[in-house]
């Protein structure tokens, strides 16, 4: 009997070797190829103030509802109703701006219109959840359905209160209220202020404005004074929410029943995982994330219309694809969807950069990129299941 | 003779008109390997599921300590002390060894984040103490061998308060070797004297290595019983295969 035992099978790992390990360094190098092929053929426009700017807020609007996809996904869930969702958050938000709460309770302010809608969504998203794990039916057909139901809600409301199915000429709410402009406003502006002060103070040491295009470049109006002011305040939301997501996720109890009712919902039961709550909640957790991304949408713009959302429950499921979310559930992380948010909101955007090219190659990037993710992650599923 | 902690009298179960158990009797001491053996379809596993809250029996009663338990649920036996290891052990594939192990039951601390470090060092000890060295508790189960994996969910059961441990052929799905380590660990649950073991198989020998009681079922009813000591010289192999006789089976093996 030799004196071997099983710690001895195990070989220590170099920090090097346990990374290249982990599930996100597919997703962490698709990002950086994406970043580094787009800086050089943008000449560096997408990453100056401006484009910085414009690509964080696609990045942040994937960002938030493909964090919520990828929860549930990981929960062994899909919805498919987020994009319908979107525009039915938006349809009741602005209505509300614009023609008063329900019931005749009397003007809205914005914070009153994103509350009630916010009830709204969230007793849909439970309802959701309900029919789905009452019904045992799969995700996909339930929030098929309500797709469907909810895109037609949005409209049939915007025409029969509204008569057209687009508000715009909202009042700019960001002015007064201080609720408006945390959800539509900007944000961080202390970091394009110190930005712009050192491009002016490069440009005193004697480096000419026109040279200077990532320090100055899209940052200055036609009087030469700094015109970009933040980013967009969903940037914060998108880094509030991922980070909360990924707490709760790898950290708390809810993560663990999260990741147990994706992976065998029979075993989680079986000790004393409440299944039917987790996804409930993961289904309400979809819709908040549809709620902000419409609430960010409407405070910015002060506008709103029927097709807001459209085909973004796709976008955010292929996103939590891209970033190492398995089909099948119980596996997932929030970085890698943080990652795959980036690429996918970077290559969105790269025909405001790049004009040569056709804005449709985005898709088909897209689509190429998620069929080489679905086989990386297949890949990692097996080597952790052992080959099954 | 010591108190059983459980006991169960007159047993019935019916699945409509079907009578799966008529009428089983059956203890379970501290300290004792409990085999329970019968031919397929004897009714083994319908036995357990209603001592581990699954089913409700049609009739007949179990007792705890003396005082009649009714179990409405999974939850209820736990509760009880029954811990259940079923044949597809309920563990999560994808997930490390120690979110497995605390699954459902968590330690958490005031803000419900878990305590990771505590977790792995307690299923690293409660692995240890029954009988595998895990090294590393982030290891996802689904790269674990059979044996290991059956240690981890007898493990997690004795963890959380088990005094009845039911196995349901922890042994069948394994390899020669693998079938001893887990033999040898049913031994080191039984050494530590609190807990009682309830241990289904098919195999003669597994059960003669380590059971200290035995109980034959056969069509629902039990056809023989008593300690190792008991059914010393009688036919444990008739009694396994329902009755029936070998020596007609090699009768008509000869015909053939
Ligand atoms: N839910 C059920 N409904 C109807 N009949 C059932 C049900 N569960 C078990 N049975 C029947 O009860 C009988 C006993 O089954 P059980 O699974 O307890 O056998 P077993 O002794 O565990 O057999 P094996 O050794 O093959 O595991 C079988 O005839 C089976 O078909
Ligand atoms: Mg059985």
């Amino acid at each position: 009997m030799s004196d071997r035992s099983e710690s001895d099978r195990l070989q220590r790992e170099s920090w090097l070797q346990s990374t290249i390990r982990r599930p996100e360094i597919g997703a962490f190098i698709v990002m950086i190829v994406i970043i580094v092929a787009l800086l050089f053929a943008s000449n560096g426009k997408a990453f100056n103030a401006l484009g910085l700017k414009n690509n964080i807020k696609i990045i942040s609007q994937f960002g938030i509802i493909a964090l919520g996809a990828a929860m549930l996904m990981i929960a062994g869930e899909f919805d498919l109703s987020i994009g319908s969702m979107i525009g039915f958050a938006g349809m009741a938000m602005a209505m509300m701006l614009k023609w008063g709460l329900p019931f005749g309770l009397g003007a809205a302010t914005p914070f009153t219109a994103f509350a009630v809608t916010l009830v709204m969504t969230l007793a849909l998203g439970w309802f959701i959840g309900w029919v789905v794990v009452k019904s045992g039916l799969s995700s996909f057909i339930v929030t098929l359905a309500f797709l469907f139901f909810l895109r037609g809600v949005t409209e049939v409301s915007y025409r029969l209160i509204n008569q057209s199915t687009q508000i715009s000429g909202l009042p700019d709410f960001k002015e007064e209220s201080w609720f408006a402009n945390i959800i539509g406003g900007e944000v961080f502006g202390w970091f394009y202020n110190a930005w712009f002060a050192l491009g002016k103070w490069v440009e005193g040491m004697g480096i000419d404005r026109t040279e200077q295009w990532f320090l100055l470049g899209g940052n200055l109006n036609r009087r030469g004074e700094q015109w970009v002011e933040g980013f967009d305040a969903r940037f914060f939301w998108f880094i509030l929410i991922a980070v909360v997501a990924w707490f709760v996720l790898s950290k708390t109890r809810m993560g663990n029943w999260i990741y147990a009712t994706g992976d065998n919902k029979e075993a989680a039961r079986a000790n004393g995982v409440p299944v039917n709550s987790v996804k409930i909640g993961l289904f309400m957790f979809t819709a908040f994330c549809a709620t902000m991304f419409a609430a960010c949408q409407v405070f910015d713009t002060n506008t709103s219309d029927a097709a807001k959302g459209n085909l973004m429950e796709l976008f955010a499921i292929a996103i939590a694809v891209v970033g190492g979310t398995l089909m099948t559930g119980g596996f997932g992380s929030m970085l890698g969807v943080v990652f795959g948010a980036i690429t996918v909101g970077l290559v969105s955007n790269a025909v405001f950069f790049i004009p040569e090219i056709d804005g449709a190659w985005f898709r088909v990037f897209l689509g190429a990129i998620l069929l080489a993710a679905v086989f990386a992650n297949e890949r990692i599923r097996k080597r952790i299941t052992g080959g099954i | 003779m010591a108190e059983p902690y459980m006991r169960v009298e007159n047993i019935v179960k019916k699945f409509g008109p079907f009578i799966a158990l008529n009428g089983v009797n059956l203890e379970v001491y501290p300290g004792e390997v409990h085999a329970l053996l019968g031919d397929n379809g004897a009714g083994k596993s319908t036995l357990i599921k209603t001592l581990a809250g699954v089913h409700a029996p049609t009739s007949g009663q179990i007792y705890i300590e003396g005082q009649p338990a009714n179990f409405r649920s999974p939850r209820d036996a736990s509760n009880a002390g029954i811990g259940t290891v079923y044949q597809d052990l309920a563990l999560n594939q994808l997930m490390s060894v120690t979110r497995n192990f605390f699954m459902g039951r968590e330690i958490t601390n005031a803000f419900g984040s878990m305590k990771m470090d505590e977790m792995d060092k307690i299923a690293h000890e409660e692995m240890l103490k029954i009988g595998i060295d895990f090294s590393d508790p982030t290891q996802a189960v689904g790269t674990m061998s059979g044996g290991q994996r059956q240690t981890l969910a007898i493990a997690r059961a004795i963890h959380f308060g088990a005094r009845v441990l039911i196995l349901d052929e922890p042994t069948s799905a394994l390899g020669q070797k693998q079938q001893m380590e887990v033999l040898k660990t049913i031994k080191r649950v039984r050494a530590r004297g609190d807990i009682g073991i309830i241990f289904i198989t098919h195999n003669e020998i597994h059960s003669k290595l380590v059971a200290d009681r035995f109980t034959f079922l056969a069509l629902g009813q039990v056809i023989g019983e008593g300690t190792k000591a008991e059914l010393e010289g009688q036919d444990i192999r008739r009694l396994m295969a329902g009755g029936a006789d070998i020596g007609q089976l090699e009768k008509e093996f000869a015909e053939l």
